[in-house]
């Protein structure tokens, strides 16, 4: 460890009966020319091998006037008229917030030393960096560049306080229209990706696209800027897209426009769709179903439902056996209750269930195909993420920006739900996986009533880093989320931030000027708080090597919705395009649309070589359809002599 | 709305050599009598739709009578029940192996009110009836690109009619099963969403799901009726060929309509001869002929001997066998050797048998008339041995 630097002093620790030098925070005055602000990084050497590391926080300036009064009378009044004769003395005053003394016992007051701006090993040591960017097994994964006095130093931090199991989650506050929420989480995410030594295994990230396209071009190069590129290069990291995406999106209603704003012809081809049906989606009927609405009495028959009925074989009263797999199936079973209590005469009981309560249970789960239209099919076909197939350094991008709120909560549960007990049993295909979600005051809400959403984000937030299951997440206001949320998240960002927030009490440890600076925070900066920082630090990340949402759609515009037909040819094509659109037009000519819909769906989720041949053979032969006129009294035939006849 | 649901009528099928006083195979003359039969039944019953689940005919080439008792039959019921629509398809029998064979069927599409279905699968759609008949022939499972078998996106009543064999739905040992015939997954019958599946192919009506039926045939048309007595046993209807009447009005009711045979198959209780000899055998053939409740003049009858050695075979009363034989249409003496065993690994390792045991345990087992006394035969072959070798140590 350095205890001493060529650097010169730039300020001094001063100490007074008012102002005393602490063991955690102390004072130095610095010139007035000086390049030390908030938020830099400087050092104290006691010159005996005591070194104390510290971050400013607060700054003052002021001079030997001992009242305003004082300098109204010598100008008479007018700001323009006479001045003091002499210059006033004028006094830079710092606060500095204490991160490390070395030796670390015994703890003592910051010595009366001279201050000098950290070096690049002195960010090291005063982050406490040296123990985890070196050595045999490093994990440091790097946040962004500290800046100060002319110096660039990467700071990163722990790979295992950020993907577990010591510690994990990230939470990311910043007020809106800034792109630093989202960028700060790509470029993190890229870092991870890049930088994750292989001791630590591996690790995939799920992003929920909720609004907008901002993760819609996540393998596009975006555009940086040659200051970009020299953070990129303090960094360690290469400036590229992501190699590998996976991009999944439901359906829109018509079953075969992808509902995502990455339609365009070149790109929609990657996109697979996200279908589920009953089996996914009847687990998380609570996501769906209104609580207020469903009494005991409907929850005792959802659960007979789920218990005694889906995927079983059932048998009614009637004789009828029922293997009820999709919402079509469900139907028919319904069907077949209330045909049968209405033949069996006045009865209204089935099973002990009420036929009202049966009706209401039937209006509410065959809804949800309606409701979720797009994401949720009635003859069980299923397109999902690859659970247990999971691929290292790969993203998966759920697009459900443009999906009912209730739809986005039936994705974000099942989806996280899902991922969680593939973790348990070590059988996702990664070790890690880092859940992105974008505005979580709407899932996890500090007020309002409890719900699946939120408690299923709670067990995570504490429980997920056992698991490997490590959830970024990102909010305008981190004061309107549920505090244990964010309280279990280990690591946690500060963009840009609005001053009605700081007044919150979340941000009373934080100094004025600490406050005023992250009210006035320029576009790529941070404030970083990590279980190895005793104190905030803020860092300069680069933009993402991405290309932006709005860049995107500029490139690569949506395509417009197509009909049935021009979809299906457009998909195709788009998978392979030496395929002829005339022949995909030909061979679905006059098929039924769920066939085609549900052809067209597992030739996506297949990706064979010949995507036109799969899709033509599971299609299968076009079954004609011939409308017999009722007969009509005619000439009868004539018999022929019986052949057989004795 | 109720449908009389037919399969695997097998017009023309011939077997065995007896012939009707006008020179037709009597067995191709008592199908053609069945399917009489049974479509005098089923104008009884009169029903809103007429089924065939494939096979009509036994070959792609029928027989002149054969098209020509169809073609009667067929007008019969258009006339009997002028509102029922037909519905026929091709099954495995009827289907022609190329193109260019063509298929007798289309003959039947001239007529009006029968629809036939050979080729490619169709959707009918009956307004009148309020009934959409998916038609999935023989050949549409075979031609590549398997067919999606989900009911149409209309109202009204939904039955899927096909030819084929339900993949795992029947047991391994239903000896009654035709060969050739296209496998069927069950998953790809989607059974559940229809309101009837009429199956056809499997000659014993049996039923598959609740609303899934192979109706069977109407007489014994394969190779081996005897395995299909025994399946029909194991459901319950032996020695019964018919027809199913489907009535789909509120509840799926199948009732199964029995069709009176021109004559019976009897599977004899099995011999087994391991001990018997000759004339043991003889007299529990003709025990179980006199004990054979429709006599035998006329009839199929089969008599199975098990472990049968060729020597006591050959011993038998053929003449009385041969008597049998021409007062049945049928007598099928079916006689099955003993499994032949080896010895192995008998004795100390390195000590053989002298030609004296070897005789001894032969004649120990070998079959004998029953007035042969075993322990006397065994003591003069061995002391015809001891003599000889006796023999041969003086010289």
């Amino acid at each position: 460890m350095s205890q001493t630097s060529g650097n010169a002093p730039v300020g001094r620790v001063v100490a007074t009966e008012t102002l005393p030098a602490g063991t955690h925070q102390f004072f130095f005055w610095s010139a007035i020319d000086t390049p030390i602000g908030i938020g830099a990084i400087v050092r104290v050497d006691d010159g005996a091998g005591r070194s104390v590391y510290a971050v400013v926080v607060d700054g003052k300036g002021y001079s030997d006037l001992a009242s305003p009064l004082h300098e109204v009378v010598v100008a008479q009044g007018d700001p323009a008229g006479d001045r003091a004769p002499t210059r006033r003395t004028e006094v830079r005053l710092w606060t500095a917030a204490v991160l490390r003394q070395d030796p670390e016992e015994p703890v003592q007051p910051v010595p009366l030393a001279d201050v000098r701006l950290a070096t690049k090993e002195d960010v090291e040591v005063a982050l406490r960096m040296d123990a985890y960017v070196r050595g045999e097994r490093p994990t440091g994964i790097p946040i962004g560049v500290y800046r100060a006095g002319g110096l660039s130093a990467p700071v990163c931090m722990d790979a295992d306080f950020l993907l577990g199991p010591e510690s994990a989650h990230l939470n990311i506050s910043g007020v809106s229209g800034l792109a630093t929420k989202t960028s700060a989480v790509e470029f993190l995410l890229a870092s991870i990706f890049q930088r994750l030594p292989a001791h630590k295994g591996s690790v995939a990230a799920v992003c929920f696209n909720v609004k907008g396209p901002d993760l819609c071009f996540l393998d596009q190069p975006g555009e940086l800027t040659d200051a970009d590129r020299e953070l990129y290069a303090v960094l360690g990291i290469d400036p590229r897209p992501f190699d590998r995406v996976r991009y999944l999106a439901p359906f829109r209603a018509d079953g075969v426009n992808l509902n995502t704003l990455r339609s365009h012809p070149d790109l929609v081809a990657d996109v697979q769709p996200l279908v589920w049906g009953l089996r996914e989606v009847l687990g998380f009927h609570e996501v769906l179903l209104n609580r207020d609405d469903i009494d005991a009495k409907a929850d005792g028959f959802l659960d007979f439902l789920v218990d005694r009925v889906v995927e079983k074989e059932f048998r009614d009263e009637w004789g009828t056996t029922h293997r009820v797999q999709s919402f079509a199936d469900l139907d028919r079973l319904f069907r077949a209750i209330f045909d049968g209590l209405e033949q069996a005469g006045r009865s209204d009981i089935w099973r002990t269930h009420h036929i009202a309560t049966i009706r209401k249970v039937r209006n509410r789960l065959l809804n949800i195909s309606t409701r979720c239209k797009g994401l949720v099919t009635d003859d069980g076909s299923v397109s999902d993420l690859p659970f247990g197939e999971f691929e290292d350094r790969t993203v998966y991008v759920l697009d459900v920006a443009g999906m009912d709120q209730v739809a986005q909560d039936l994705v974000f549960t099942r989806v996280v739900s899902t991922l969680r007990e593939h973790l348990e049993r070590r059988a996702l295909g990664v070790d890690h996986v880092i859940v992105f979600v974008d505005e979580l005051n709407k899932y996890a809400p500090g007020d309002g009533q409890d719900t699946y959403v939120r408690k299923m984000l709670l067990d995570i937030s504490e429980r997920g880093r056992y698991l490997g299951l490590v959830l970024f997440a990102a909010q305008q206001f981190r004061s309107q989320v549920h505090r244990r949320v964010v309280g279990n998240a280990g690591t946690v960002l500060f963009g840009r931030m609005d001053m009605d927030e700081l007044a919150t009490p979340g941000y009373q440890v934080l100094s004025p000027a600490t406050k005023i600076k992250l009210a006035t925070l320029p576009k790529g900066e941070l404030m970083v708080r990590h279980p190895h920082f005793t104190q905030p630090v803020f860092v300069r990340f680069p933009r993402p090597a991405v290309m932006s949402g709005p860049t995107g759609t500029k490139r690569f515009p949506p395509s417009s919705d197509v009909s049935f037909e021009e979809a299906v040819v457009r998909q195709l094509t788009a998978m392979d395009r030496r395929i002829p659109a005339g022949r995909v037009r030909d061979l679905i000519a006059g098929r039924r649309d769920a066939d085609v819909r549900r052809t067209l769906l597992a030739t996506k989720r297949a990706r064979p070589d010949d995507p036109f041949e799969y899709f033509r053979a599971a299609l299968g032969p076009a079954v004609a359809r011939e409308r017999v006129a009722a007969r009509r009294e005619g000439v009868p035939l004539r018999s022929v002599e019986d052949p057989y006849a004795p | 709305m109720k449908l009389a649901h037919l399969a695997d009528i097998h017009l023309g099928f011939r077997q065995y050599h007896r012939l009707t006083p006008n020179g037709i195979n009597q067995r191709e003359a008592d199908v053609a009598a069945a399917f009489r039969r049974a479509i005098d039944g089923v104008v009884r019953a009169a029903p809103d739709m007429v089924i065939i689940a494939g096979d009509l005919f036994n070959s792609v080439r029928p027989s002149n009578p054969a098209i020509l008792h169809s073609f009667n039959l067929l007008s019969t019921l258009r006339a009997a029940l002028p509102r029922a629509p037909i519905v026929v398809i091709a099954g495995n029998h009827d289907t022609p192996r190329s193109v260019e064979t063509g298929t007798i069927l289309r003959l039947f599409e001239a007529v009006e009110g029968v629809s036939v279905v050979a080729e490619r699968p169709k959707d009918l759609v009956f307004d009148d009836l309020d009934v959409t008949v998916t038609c999935v022939p023989h050949t549409a499972w075979l031609s590549g690109a398997r067919p999606t078998l989900t009911p149409p996106d209309s109202s009204g009543r939904h039955v899927l009619v096909t030819h084929g064999e339900v993949a795992g739905v029947l047991r391994r040992d239903a000896t009654a099963l035709e060969h050739g015939g296209a496998l069927v997954d069950p998953g790809e019958l989607h059974a559940d969403r229809w309101d009837y599946i009429a199956l056809g192919h499997y000659h014993v009506a049996h039923q598959v799901a609740d609303n899934a039926w192979y109706s069977g045939s109407l007489e014994y048309v394969s190779s081996n009726p005897w395995g299909e007595l025994q399946d029909e046993e194991r459901e319950g209807r032996p020695g019964q060929k018919g027809w199913l009447l489907v009535d789909l009005t509120d509840r799926l009711e199948v009732q199964f309509q029995s069709v009176a045979l021109a004559r019976h198959i009897v599977d004899l209780p099995p011999i087994h001869a391991a001990s018997l000899a000759p004339a043991e055998v003889d007299a529990e053939i003709v025990a179980h002929v006199e004990a054979c409740a429709p006599g035998l003049d006329d009839q199929i009858v089969r008599q199975v001997v098990f472990d049968i050695p060729r020597p006591i075979a050959r011993d038998l009363d053929h003449e009385r066998i041969r008597a049998f034989k021409a007062g049945a249409l049928h007598f099928h003496l079916d006689l099955r050797r003993p499994v032949p065993h080896r010895e192995i690994g008998v004795g100390a390792p390195g000590v053989r048998q002298t030609l004296t045991d070897v005789l001894t345990e032969y004649l120990g087992r070998r079959p004998l008339d029953a007035d042969v006394d075993r322990p006397s035969l065994v003591d003069l072959g061995v002391r015809y041995m001891q003599a000889v070798e006796q023999g041969l140590r003086e010289e």
